[in-house]
């Protein structure tokens, strides 16, 4: 359902993503995870059409995103990092406007935002601007505007950063849903527990190369580490001198 | 290594932080050196654009004073000819100079201390920290008054300049400016802080907000209708001018004993040996006031900063939805194709909920109005070759006028509308959606009212300037296409120079891409406008002298036209394939 095919991007001479290869097939929940600045959110934001790959190409369903943009976009849903939304807008107008930005017919639309904003607890809060949301509430209307449109593939950016833990339960319970309904799901995280509670696979990205990728058991022997994602994840990522530091602290 | 430090037993608690920190927060200018240091990095740490800008900038300034010392210097020197009135138009001038200053101050402090006392970004920082009250009102005081006063500053140099040139004031007067400018500054700032903690403590910060930026709007357009009605072009008519001066005497506002605007006139006025009064007695009323205002307003930020802060976090309100105004609102969205109405929609709604967007039509309304009264003043007609001569000259004129207050507005409402979709551009890029789409949106969105604005204008204008059919009909032709052109333009530049992180309009329409696209638009309106003057002035002499127009001539109209014609089409063709093209490849980073 999505494939990177050798997927590069450089700003100047920084090589931010390098030649990075994947296929997360449907109905697979995929983690990509990494320490900051590993690359995450450029090879997101190459994913959602946000940026241009230097070289290489990325295919949404079966759709390559650079000749055929819009058909590709339309199969998905992008939840991102940071719930930037009209301030000025209602919750109900905002997901109105993103309904017809997927031109859904307005019948429809206007039952899904009302069954969103009731699934995801916005409902008292419809009818106010999202100005005066909380940063909570911003990220449940940015997931709620994100499925509107019903996508076959969901793309998340660290989902769960705001959330309330009623929230975040609810958020891992209508992913695994998604999952059951065949939908995909690539999803970047620093949770390493949400990592191993919800992800079929899980990819690893350090320095904008793929060091590691597959199921837990997999990256068990990839690593030969046999204790949780966490130890998994500092063994492959964290420098030897943050190792020591790690250490001491644990001491 | 440094993480050493932290995890050795016998290291500090905290080592970086200094047993005693309160002599550091003890300066109230560790708060602000944030603000120093930013603006530092800002000139230092630059691109080659920024650098441009750097050069643009102070280059536009001195333009600027250059422009305005001539023309106070002409102003005044034109007094000073005139026996027995002259002293008093000038005394007049500066009462009302420091009276328009107190004003913009005034209603300038209070819309910056709303931001810096209780919206701005780094009270999340600062107030959870050891700072002292009285710290941090000195801190945010400076920096309202700073960020307020700065600009008052820069347009006040030059009056004051011209002054002591004219009536040779001498080193006593400059040292006099300064030293009467420190008390005249901090007096509206004081009092601007006082009424935003009264305020804010009364509603809660946003609400407060839109009231007081709708309020000095309306105010600023109030008093710029004022200006011009003191109809100040009657001073180069003898005959109207004693009226004139009953006028402006009339008026006592700007000579009150009780304002801060006299007193600071007072103590400049009898150095350039225009009145014999005291100086000291006037600057030390000014000094005391403000030294009194500044003690009461930290003495009130004790009180009233805590509750109006505490105010400003629950901006939590409901808001019922309009019906009438949604139906509206879809109304005006059948107007344009259907992908296109979702976009539409979603601007309007945006448009009017801001309040520092859409007061600034009623700006616009006194502006319109001042216009229009300018061309039905203006002594034209008669039917002589001259009076023809300045009905075309004038024509011409306010067509480039017209053209001109389009693009002014176009650069507020225009120009940032990509800008204006901010942090949320993701949300359009991500979407299945062409940004072609989008870019006619927006055009369309723009286009529609400033055209009807444009031929407004400059359709009642020429009805009051007697002009003929040809000249009316040349006119809204020409405009007409001038607006497509500039409103396209205004996207392209837009698109050249986004600013993803502006909070308002305002900001991006003062940036270096506002002042290029300015700059754009005077010289293409210009080009376009002297292409077409000429041989239609030639053609309508013809006509009036009741002489066939040669072959030449017809030729030489023709030609022009075709290039003014082409010029703008190219204007246009290339705006619009640039931007999109640019739009499309744009990336978010």
């Amino acid at each position: 359902m999505i494939t990177l095919d050798h997927v590069t991007k450089r700003f100047g001479t920084f090589t931010a993503v390098d030649d990075l290869c994947l296929h997360v097939g449907a109905g697979e929940i995929f983690g990509f995870l990494g320490p900051n600045g590993a690359g995450k959110t450029t090879t997101i934001r190459m994913m959602m059409g946000l940026l241009t790959p230097t070289s290489g190409r990325v295919v949404l369903g079966h759709h390559d995103l650079c000749s055929e943009p819009l058909a590709a976009k339309a199969l998905c849903g992008f939840v991102p990092d940071r719930p930037f939304v009209y301030e000025k807008l209602t919750g109900r107008e905002f997901l109105h406007f993103v309904g017809g930005l997927y031109r859904l017919p307005q019948a429809l639309c206007r039952a899904r935002t009302e069954e969103s904003l009731e699934l995801f607890h916005l409902s008292p809060w419809g009818d106010e601007l999202v100005e005066h949301y909380s940063h909570g509430m911003k990220q449940r209307l940015v997931v709620a505007a994100a499925l509107l449109h019903d996508p076959q593939i969901l793309v998340v950016d660290e989902p769960m950063v705001g959330m309330d833990p009623i929230g975040a339960r609810m958020f891992k319970a209508l992913l695994r849903s998604l999952t059951l309904r065949g939908k995909t799901i690539f999803m970047s995280t620093h949770s390493l527990e949400v990592a191993e509670e919800l992800c079929d696979r899980i990819g690893i990205i350090l320095g904008g190369k793929l060091i590691a990728s597959g199921t837990l058991d997999q990256l068990q022997r990839q690593s030969g580490e046999e204790g949780r994602l966490e130890d998994i994840f500092l063994k492959l990522t964290a420098a030897p001198d943050m190792l020591e530091v790690i250490a001491a602290l644990r001491a | 290594m440094r993480t050493r430090l932290y995890l050795h037993p016998s290291a500090p608690h905290h080592p970086i932080i200094p047993k005693d920190w309160s002599w550091v927060i003890g300066y109230g200018g560790l708060l602000l050196l944030p603000r120093f240091l930013a603006l530092r990095n800002g000139l230092y740490r630059t691109g080659p654009s920024s650098r441009l800008r750097a050069l643009v900038l102070p280059l536009l300034i001195v333009l600027f004073w250059c422009g305005a010392f001539w023309f106070f210097h002409r102003v005044l020197q034109y007094f000073s000819t005139i026996p027995d009135l002259g002293p008093v138009l000038s005394q007049k001038l500066l009462h009302f100079v420091f009276l328009a200053f107190f004003a913009i101050l005034l209603f300038s402090n209070v819309i910056t201390s709303l931001s810096t006392f209780f919206l701005s970004r780094d009270l999340l920082l600062l107030l959870p920290a050891p700072v002292p009250p009285r710290r941090l009102f000195a801190a945010k005081f400076t920096e309202t008054l700073v960020d307020s006063s700065w600009m008052v500053l820069l347009f006040s140099a030059p009056a004051f300049a011209a002054y002591g040139v004219v009536h040779g004031g001498g080193p006593l007067y400059y040292l006099l400016v300064l030293l009467t400018l420190v008390p005249f500054l901090l007096i509206p700032a004081a009092l601007g802080v006082m009424l935003t903690l009264l305020l804010a403590a009364a509603l809660p910060a946003q609400r407060g907000k839109d009231m007081l930026i709708v309020f000095s709007t309306l105010s600023l357009s109030l008093l710029y209708l004022l200006l011009r009605l003191l109809q100040p072009e009657k001073l180069v008519n003898p005959a109207a001018f004693a009226d004139f001066l009953a006028f402006l005497s009339a008026m006592q506002a700007p000579s009150s004993p009780f304002l801060p605007s006299t007193w600071a006139a007072e103590v400049l006025l009898p150095v350039l040996g225009l009145t014999h009064g005291e100086v000291l007695f006037p600057y030390l009323l000014l000094l005391s006031t403000a030294l009194f205002l500044l003690v009461s307003a930290s003495s009130a930020s004790t009180i009233l900063y805590p509750i109006g802060w505490s105010k400003a976090q629950e901006g939590h309100r409901r808001r019922g939805l309009r019906h009438w105004w949604e139906a509206t609102v879809q109304g005006i969205t059948l107007l344009f194709p259907s992908h296109l109405r979702v976009i539409v929609a979603k601007d309007i709604k945006t448009f009017f909920r801001d309040a520092g967007q859409w007061s600034q039509l009623l700006m616009l309304l006194a502006l319109v109005v001042v216009y229009v009264y300018n061309f039905s003043v203006l002594p034209v007609g008669g039917g002589t070759v001259g009076s023809f001569y300045l009905q075309t000259v004038v024509a011409f004129f306010n067509l480039a006028l017209a053209a001109f207050v389009i693009a002014a507005i176009a650069v507020r409402f225009i120009f940032p509308a990509l800008s204006l979709e901010g942090k949320t551009f993701w949300l359009l890029k991500s979407a299945p959606l062409p940004l072609r789409r989008w870019w006619w949106s927006k055009f369309w969105v723009g286009l529609v009212p400033l055209l009807f604005l444009g031929e407004l204008l400059v359709c009642v204008t020429n009805y009051f300037l007697h002009v003929s059919a040809f000249m009316m009909v040349l006119s809204a032709v020409t405009l007409c296409v001038l607006t497509c052109s500039i409103v396209a333009l205004g996207m392209a530049v837009g698109v050249a120079y986004p600013n993803f992180t502006a909070e308002h309009s305002a900001k991006v329409a003062a940036s270096f891409g506002g002042v290029l696209y300015m700059v754009l638009c005077i010289s293409f309106i210009g080009a376009v406008v002297v292409l077409e003057a000429w041989p239609v002035y030639m053609f309508l002499l013809s006509q009036l002298k009741q002489v066939p127009p040669s072959p030449a001539l017809w030729g030489g109209m023709f030609a022009s036209f075709a290039l003014a014609c082409a010029l703008a089409i190219g204007v246009f063709w290339v705006s619009v394939r640039w931007s999109i093209d640019r739009l499309e490849r744009m990336e978010i980073a």
